[in-house]
C-alpha cells in the first residue's frame, strides 16, 4: 500500500472553509459565524448544509426566516462531517470521503469518493489554509501499533491532496490555527501549539497547555475557543504564541 | 499492510466483546432513559444561565460564543466583554446536537426537525419557525457514557430524551 494513497484515504476531515481562520472580523449582521471543526451543520452563502448518517440536504436560506428544504442527496454511510472548502463540500464517514462541487449552491454534485482499507482508522476534523490542509489522524481505540498523527497536506491540486509531512499525537482531536500558530488538541497532553511560518512543515512550539481535556477550537479574532471535556475555556491569543487563560466556563 | 490490519481488527473485537476487557474496574453505574412524547420535544424555552452537564459542540458568532449541552439545548455565553466573558442564558432545546448562524439566524436541530430563531438579541433567542421532519431521530439508543450498563429503550413508550443515572438491579443492556 502506498503512503500516498494510504493518507488520501484518510482526509475525510481534512477540508474545512477560510473562515476557520476567523481572525477576519465579522461584518455587520450578514455574516455567517464559525463552527468547529466536528460540525455536521455548515453555512456558505445562502445554503445551509447538513449531512447525517447517510444523507447531505441542502437548505436554502436566502430567506433567513422560511428555510426550504431544496435537495436531499444519498451519500454513503457512517458520515460524520462536513466543511465546505472553495466552492467543494467535503464529507467525511468512517470509512470514505465524497468531495462535491457546490458550484451550483442548491445542486452538490459528486466529483470524487475513496473507499477505505483500513476501517479501524479514523480522521479528525482539520483546517485548510492556502493551499496546505492540516489533519489530525486518530487511532481508535485500543488498536495498538500505529501511530496517531498531525498530518499535513498539499492542496494544491484539491481532488488530489499529497501528504507531505506527519507529527506524532498522542490523542488529536480538532483543531485551528491563527496566522502561523496551529493549535492542536491533545486529550492526553493537552493543547499543543506548532509554529507554521513554513505551512507545509509545523514546527513544535514549546508550550503545552492544560487547563483541560480538549477536544475542538475555534480560533476566532483575538480569542481562543476551547471545548473541552468539562465546558469552554477562552483563551487570549493577542499574541498567537502565548495564549492567556481567561475563563473556563463548565 | 496487510497484516497490521488484522492484527488491528482483531484487538478491537476481542475488546468489544469481552466485558472484563479495556480495564474496566469495579461496580458499573447504571442509567434508564427518560421518555417523552413529540409535543414535550417540542417544548424550547429560554432559561437562566446554568452548569453545563455534557458539553457539545461549540460556535462563535460576533461577541458571542454558544455550546451545545448534549440533548438538552445551547448554552449562550457573552463575550462582549473580552476579559470576563459569562454565561448569559441557556437555550432548552431538547435533542440538539448541531447549530450555525447567519445574519442573526440560529439554525439548529430538534429531534427530527429543524428549527430557527433570531437572536438580535443573543441572550434572547426568539422561536421562528420550524421546519417538520428533515432530520433523521437523534439517536439516543444507549445514553452517551461508556462502561455503563443501561435499561434497553422500549420506543413504544415515546422518544427518549435523557439518560437518568439510577441504581437499579443491573439491567440487560451495556455498553
Amino acid at each position: 500500500m502506498k503512503k500516498r494513497l494510504f493518507y488520501f484515504l484518510f482526509i475525510p476531515f481534512l477540508f474545512c472553509q477560510c473562515e476557520k481562520d476567523s481572525s477576519e472580523p465579522v461584518k455587520g449582521n450578514v455574516a455567517a459565524g464559525t463552527g468547529g471543526s466536528l460540525a455536521r451543520f455548515a453555512i456558505t452563502g445562502n445554503y445551509l448544509y447538513s449531512v447525517d448518517e447517510n444523507q447531505l440536504k441542502v437548505f436554502d436560506i436566502s430567506t433567513p426566516r422560511s428555510p426550504v428544504l431544496k435537495n436531499t442527496k444519498d451519500v454513503g454511510f457512517a458520515i460524520e462531517t462536513i466543511f465546505p472548502f472553495k466552492g467543494n463540500l467535503f464529507i467525511g464517514s468512517a470509512t470514505r470521503i465524497y468531495i462535491y462541487s457546490i458550484e451550483d449552491g442548491a445542486n452538490p454534485k459528486l466529483l470524487s469518493s475513496a473507499i477505505s482499507p483500513q476501517v479501524m482508522r479514523r480522521c479528525d476534523p482539520v483546517v485548510a489554509k492556502d493551499s496546505v490542509a492540516y489533519a489530525t489522524l486518530r487511532t481508535n481505540g485500543p488498536c495498538g501499533g500505529t501511530q496517531s498523527l498531525l498530518a499535513v497536506f498539499n492542496i494544491k491540486d484539491i481532488t488530489n491532496p499529497v501528504q507531505v509531512f506527519t507529527y506524532p499525537v498522542a490523542e488529536p482531536y480538532g483543531l485551528g490555527y491563527k496566522n502561523d500558530v496551529l493549535y492542536v488538541c491533545d486529550k492526553q497532553r493537552g493543547l499543543i501549539l506548532f509554529d507554521i511560518s513554513d505551512p507545509y512543515k509545523p514546527d513544535p512550539i514549546d508550550v503545552y497547555i492544560s487547563d483541560g481535556s480538549y477536544v475542538d477550537v475555534i480560533p476566532y479574532q483575538n480569542t481562543l475557543i476551547c471545548w473541552t471535556t468539562t465546558g469552554v475555556i477562552l483563551y487570549d491569543i493577542t499574541d498567537n504564541r502565548n495564549p492567556v487563560l481567561i475563563k473556563n466556563i463548565n | 499492510m496487510k497484516k497490521l490490519v488484522f492484527v488491528l481488527f482483531t484487538s478491537l473485537f476481542l475488546f468489544s466483546c469481552d466485558p472484563k476487557a479495556g480495564g474496566i474496574q469495579g461496580p458499573l453505574d447504571t442509567y434508564v432513559p427518560i421518555y417523552a412524547s413529540m409535543s414535550e420535544v417540542e417544548q424550547i424555552s429560554v432559561e437562566p444561565e446554568k452548569a453545563t452537564a455534557i458539553p457539545g459542540k461549540i460556535y462563535a458568532f460576533g461577541n458571542y460564543v454558544f455550546q451545545n449541552d448534549l440533548y438538552t439545548g445551547i448554552h449562550i455565553i457573552d463575550n462582549s466583554n473580552h476579559d470576563a466573558p459569562v454565561k448569559v442564558g441557556f437555550l432548552n432545546l431538547p435533542l440538539n446536537t448541531e447549530m450555525a448562524i447567519k445574519g442573526n439566524y440560529l439554525y439548529a436541530n430538534n429531534y427530527v426537525d429543524l428549527v430557527v430563531f433570531d437572536i438580535t438579541f443573543p441572550d434572547n433567542p426568539q422561536f421562528v419557525t420550524r421546519v417538520p421532519n428533515v432530520f433523521p431521530p437523534v439517536d439516543q439508543d444507549y445514553p452517551p457514557f461508556t462502561n455503563v450498563y443501561f435499561q434497553c429503550p422500549d420506543k413504544s413508550k415515546g422518544i427518549v430524551i435523557r439518560w437518568e443515572k439510577q441504581d437499579i438491579p443491573v439491567p440487560k443492556c451495556r455498553r
